[in-house]
């Protein structure tokens, strides 16, 4: 018996991760995505390796979720982090309040934590607000949205999956009340065709909603967009932090040779187009130098903006709108054979895609375990030989 | 918000078709950068244009492309920077690459280079505190290195190059000898040589520098360097490579 074929739509990192799940799992795995591979949310990202710090006060499932995938990450893809931790510091009164449920935050979600005397973090961090009140330090990192897929995907091809990129989904194809496939075209040639599958996994992120009423079903997905702004210079060797709970321009990550302010919220018609308002980029830069100063005379490199796939619940406004992620099997809504991950962030992305190939798993009868916690992946440049 | 309204003539390729030039005029804000407009013909006048991007801040090297002739990222470059206000924009995908469809070439040579140039695209050992971006620089400003913590033994990052494949669009050697291993290839080459004080590895990585389509090739024409959006100055590690060639083969004898 040939194995099932699972079509995954999108090449973010949960369709990335998911590929590589299932086709380690042995199903016949093809990923269709319309543009390059991360060209969605996933790339237009922070780069931040969440140590779970940023939820240990707010969402201990997240911040616990993020402190297991931030090691498995460092043993699966270690050539592609920077790993030099990050601070979570106190500027003002509200935020050193805010200290002690952090540290005991962090020993519930078992997050490393260390209590840096001022001088000493000044003296690891030079650019650092100098009235700063308190810092911890945790185990942020920085990785790279691009390669992080590219390395899931190169991984997946080497045991078979095919993945196609430029092509876009225009419709499904349905027996009475089950998916069967999905019409492509591939926009480098404009040709269409029809792949058959036997389970059809959405995960388009912020275009999910789109997706899935292409094959008559709604889904609860608010596209909120947030705005992040690139420095042309790094200020800072460790991702740091406001000690608080989660705000507007509460972060600065550093990369290569920047520094990345983010982010703001606020939601969006269209994800295909977002005009970056300009006083969210003030904002960041307000925010940013608060805590290290330099970001005023900082020149700016680029400044982005990109839809997050947050799912709706009602009475909560965009920030509470939870982090983790949500699953969608729409047998519920009548249709079957077709599945919808989304929400959740980079950093949980093999987790996420876990818990899916064990749906996927469950819905057609496969009793193979995940084994993506232990597999180093293949080198990213694979991708593209 | 002031608007620029910015005529793009934009390079167009489908397979089995002429290769010719669309134009559309797009609106943009006046502080958009080129990724930015690019992005408005597609959401807004033809879905089908194909072209590649992912970070938006100069992270990934996915969107690069020729704008008025110059390989660019489109992502860092200001329309306003590069626009006359008068003449369509023209993009155009990178030279010395198959093109897949309008602004997308195929990199695959460009990977197979790298791959053989073993560079890993993290770099151990360099605070990364001062505010350049050339690494030589790093090693130069001893008064901004940080007192490393007890727990952090080292700091460590990314490289600066990106794999954009500029360098190589950019290489007038590339024009007249398709096997020339390329700039990035060739400074991974240097990075990886810096790196190691192995005698095998070294004799290795000189090896391939050394080659008949290695250092040698490269006419000296710095065109990599000028256009280098991450001051890697891939020139200049080649000439530090053929430097330190030729200082082994007086040693030798």
């Amino acid at each position: 018996m040939r194995s099932p074929q699972v079509l995954i739509v999108g090449a973010g990192s949960t369709g990335a991760a998911t590929a590589h799940d299932l086709a380690l799992r042995g199903f016949r795995v093809t990923v269709i995505e319309r543009g390059e591979v991360a060209s969605g949310t996933t790339g237009r990202n922070h780069c931040l390796l969440h140590s779970g710090g940023r939820y240990c006060v707010t969402d201990h499932e997240s911040a616990i979720e993020c402190i297991d995938e931030n090691l498995i990450l460092r043993k699966i893809m270690p050539d592609l982090l920077e790993l030099n931790d990050g601070l979570f510091v106190a500027i003002s009164e509200s935020d050193l309040a805010f200290k002690e449920r952090f540290l005991e935050g962090c020993a519930t979600c078992h997050i490393p934590a260390r209590d840096i005397p001022v001088k000493e973090v000044l003296a690891m961090e030079p650019f650092l607000n100098p009235g700063v009140l308190a810092a911890i330090q945790v185990p942020d990192g920085v990785f790279e949205p691009f390669r992080f897929c590219l390395a899931f995907l190169a991984t997946a091809r080497l045991h078979g999956a095919d993945v196609r990129t430029y092509s876009e989904v225009i419709g499904f194809v349905r027996s009475t009340n089950c998916v069967t496939g999905v019409k492509v075209q591939d926009r480098r040639t404009g040709k269409s065709e029809t792949i058959g599958a036997d389970l059809v996994v959405n995960a388009a992120g912020p275009w999910a909603a789109e997706i899935a009423a292409k094959a008559g079903v709604r889904i609860p997905e608010v596209p909120t967009a947030g705005v992040m702004v690139a420095l042309d210079c790094r200020l800072n060797n460790m991702v740091v932090n406001r000690l608080n709970k989660p705000s507007d321009g509460d972060i600065v990550v550093p990369q290569r040779a920047t520094s990345v302010i983010g982010t703001t919220s606020w939601v969006v018609e269209n994800p295909d187009l977002i005009s970056i308002p300009p006083e969210h980029v003030a904002r960041m830069i307000r925010q940013g130098e608060q805590l290290l100063p330099e970001v005023r005379n900082a020149p700016m490199r680029a400044k982005m903006a990109v839809a997050r796939p947050l799912i709706a619940r009602p009475g909560e406004d965009a920030r509470q709108v939870s982090r983790t992620f949500e699953c969608f099997d729409h047998a519920s809504d009548g249709v079957n054979g077709f599945i919808t991950i989304a929400g959740g962030k980079t950093t949980t992305a093999r987790a996420m895609a876990e818990r899916v190939a064990d749906i996927v798993c469950k819905k057609l009868d496969v009793d193979t375990p995940c084994t993506t916690r232990e597999l180093p992946l293949a080198s990213y440049r694979l991708f593209y030989q | 918000m002031n608007m620029l309204e910015v005529p793009l003539e934009i390079f167009r390729y489908k397979e089995g078709e002429p290769p010719h030039h669309d134009t559309f005029t797009v609106q943009v804000p006046e502080t958009a950068h080129v990724i930015d407009a690019i992005d408005a013909v597609w959401a807004m006048h033809d879905r089908s244009l194909v072209f590649r991007r992912a970070c938006h801040h100069s992270s990934c090297g996915s969107c690069s492309l020729r704008v008025n002739g110059v390989e660019m990222l489109p992502c860092i470059t200001r329309v306003k920077d590069v626009w006359d206000g008068r003449a369509p924009l023209r993009l155009d995908p990178l030279r010395n690459f198959p093109v897949v469809s309008d602004l997308v070439v195929d990199l695959s040579s460009f990977f197979q280079r790298m791959s053989a140039a073993e560079m890993t695209i993290t770099c151990d050992a360099e605070s990364s505190l001062p505010l350049s971006v050339d690494d030589f620089a790093v090693s130069k400003i001893p008064s901004r290195a940080v007192e490393l913590p007890v727990n952090l033994s080292r700091f460590n990052r990314f490289e600066n190059c990106i794999e954009c494949a500029i360098c190589m669009s950019a290489c007038p050697t590339m024009a007249t000898d398709e096997k020339f291993f390329g700039p990035a290839a060739l400074a991974a080459i240097f990075r990886a040589r810096q790196k190691t004080d192995n005698p095998a590895d070294v004799a290795h990585l000189l090896s391939l520098a050394d080659g008949e389509h290695g250092v040698w090739r490269c006419h000296s024409a710095f065109e990599c360097t000028a256009a280098c959006p991450q001051a890697v100055d891939p020139a200049g590690k080649i000439m530090a490579l053929r430097r330190e060639l030729i200082t082994r083969r007086f040693k030798k004898r």
